[in-house]
Order: C-alpha cells, then structure tokens, then sequence
C-alpha cells in the first residue's frame, strides 16, 4: 500500500497526462462560456463593433491568451501522445517533435499578436 | 444442428502465409466454441493446433478471437453467437507458433517487470495476515484476473508498442498496489510511471470489453494515474 505522498521523481509522462487534464478542463469552461456570451445573451451581432470593446478589456486578453495556451498545448499535446504510439525510430520522433514544437512556437506567436493588437 | 467455423490456420514452418479453412460439423446443444474446436481437433483435423485445459474458465489457456472479438472458448457458447459462419483467430498482436497458439513471451515479461508478488519489508508476522472486508474489497475484483491475455491482446496501444506494459500487467500492479498487505508499492509505481507503462493507456476501453473475468480494468489504469499524478503533484 502506497502512503499518501509516496516520491515519484521523474517526470515519465505523468505531467503530460496530468497538464492534458487541467487544459481540457478550461478549454471545456471557456468554450461554454463562448457559446452563452456569443450565441444566448447579448444582440447576437457579431460585428467589429460589437466585440472589439469586449476583445480590448485586458481581463479578455488574458483569458484569450490563456485559452491559446491551453488550446495549443492541448491540440499538439494530443497529436504528439498519438505518434509517440505509432513511431519507433528515433529520428522520425525527433522529426515530428520538432515539428509539433515548431507549429506550436508559430502559433503561439501570431495568436499573441492578434489578442494583442485589438483596440477599440 | 450443422454449424460453419471458419478458423484461422497457419504453420510457419510450412505454409507460406496464414490462411482460413472451413470445417462443419454437428454441434450438440450446450456446446462452448471449445467443444467445437475439440471435436474437430479430436474428429476431423488432428493438425489444428491451440490451447486449452481448465474448460471451465479458470486457467486462461484458451483465449482467442471469435467472431472478431478476444473470449474464452470455454465460455462463449456457441448459440450466442447467432447464426453465421464461426470465425476463429488467435489472439492478436503476438507472434503466432501454430494456429491458435500465439507466443505469450512478451506478455509475460510485460507482467514481470510490475514485480506480480507479495512483498514485505517488516518482519513477518507470527500468523496470517488478516485485511478487513473494507481492505479486501479495494481488490477483491482486480484479483480475479486468470492472465488470460485476452485484454493485452486487445489493446490498440499493445498492438501498436508491444513494449507497452499492457492492462494486465497494469491491473496485477493495482492488485499489489492497492493491498494493506504488500509494502512493494512504491517501487511498483516507479516502474509503471513510465511512456511504455500508465501513461501510454489512452482509456479505449477494449480491455474492459474483452475480459472475460468482466474486471473494469480501465478503471484501475485510471486509479493508478489518479495515484500517480497525486504523489506527484
């Protein structure tokens, strides 16, 4: 019987698995609230000038910024768990991580840029 | 009544790939798909290979596909399985020696590495030791499992990595794990925290279907990585 605080040291996938959780979690909460802001409360206009005053509150960049995060290290986290099944050789694993880093690097940057460019 | 099985025959050191051959016999009323491979193995075709020997669903000798899916032969009946053609494989996603018989080695090493044995630190008590109804309760159906290989056997993740420990191997970790008794738990974790062992369960759930011991084995898997991912963060 394993004691309440046991030490596992290293991390063997438990934090990839564990980070999955916590970010299905938000993206699941964010996208509720996208579909009771977006399509049930509110004129239902979707319009520059209808959403740039909520897209420029700092409080919406931050949540935007965070789903970002979440959706991209849960999407790539996601892609990465299924070839790690299905690739051996260690070259096309280190291929296909650098690419899901890459991808994720860029994304990551043009989506900040975007949630940080809109004004009123 | 006639019935069809299609079953699966391979002999490596012959043939040059597997193929399907067709035998009808006359089933009686009662008969498992062991009967029926038994009849034609002792009747019609002593050439078919495959294991058995409890046929009472307690060895776990003859687990195979029928009709696409991982059984017990002694336990499927064959008027359950509706009225075509009988489709019998081995199971999948380990070597096959002949017909049926498939090479367990890597399922057995996988439960090996989980250490699948009491053990005890502590001096050993003078007389058994006793575990409340509660204790034994956690187990009790983790404890069923007859290592069959039937849920192993029917795991994408195995099929794809067969250095994946497996649900098995997973499960008989939980049984230890989860014991008053044992106190290998620890180093049982260390073992199965790993890419190729819990965390490489993606909760498909064939195991749970396939056993034929009906253990909810995702379940456990899951209550490992819960363990897991508490002692760790």
């Amino acid at each position: 019987m394993v004691g309440s605080k046991a030490l596992v040291k290293r991390n063997k996938g438990a934090l990839s698995w564990f980070l999955q959780r916590i970010t299905a979690l938000y993206l699941f909460v964010f996208l509720i609230a996208h579909f009771v802001i977006m399509h049930f409360t509110g004129s239902g206009e979707v319009t520059y000038q209808a959403v740039a005053p909520r897209l420029s509150s700092p409080l919406w960049k931050a949540g935007d910024l965070l789903f970002l995060i979440f959706a991209l290290y849960h999407g790539l986290n996601g892609l990465w768990q299924v070839l790690e099944d299905y690739t051996k050789s260690r070259g096309l694993r280190l291929f296909f991580y650098s690419l899901i880093l890459t991808m994720g690097i860029i994304l990551l940057v043009v989506g900040t840029v975007t949630i940080f460019s809109v004004k009123v | 009544m006639k019935r069809k099985f299609k079953i699966f025959r391979y002999n490596p050191e012959k043939d040059k790939r597997p193929y399907y051959k067709e035998y009808e016999i006359e089933i009686g009323e009662g008969w498992t798909v062991l009967d029926a491979i038994n009849h034609i193995h002792w009747y019609v075709d002593g050439t078919l290979a495959f294991r058995r020997a409890c046929r009472s669903e307690i060895c776990g000798s003859c687990a195979m596909r029928i009709n696409g899916k991982n059984r017990l032969a002694c336990k499927t009946q064959i008027k359950t399985l509706g009225k075509g053609t009988i489709k019998i494989e081995p199971l999948p996603g380990l070597p096959i020696i002949k017909d049926m018989v498939v090479d367990l080695d890597p399922f057995f090493r996988n439960l090996e590495k989980v250490k699948p044995y009491f053990i005890k630190y502590s001096p050993l008590p003078e007389k058994e030791q006793l575990q409340t109804p509660q204790e034994r309760e956690i187990i009790n159906e983790a404890a069923m499992c007859i290592l069959c290989g039937a849920c192993t056997t029917s795991c994408p993740s195995f099929w794809a990595n067969p250095d994946y420990l497996g649900p098995a191997a997973l499960l008989k970790a939980y049984r230890f794990i989860f014991d008053s008794r044992d106190e290998g738990g620890k180093e049982r974790l260390e073992i199965i925290n790993d890419r190729n062992g819990l965390w490489r369960c993606h909760a498909i759930f064939n195991c749970t279907e396939a056993c034929p011991k009906n253990i909810n084995i995702t379940y456990y898997i899951k209550k490992l990585q819960n363990l897991a991912v508490n002692n760790q963060f």
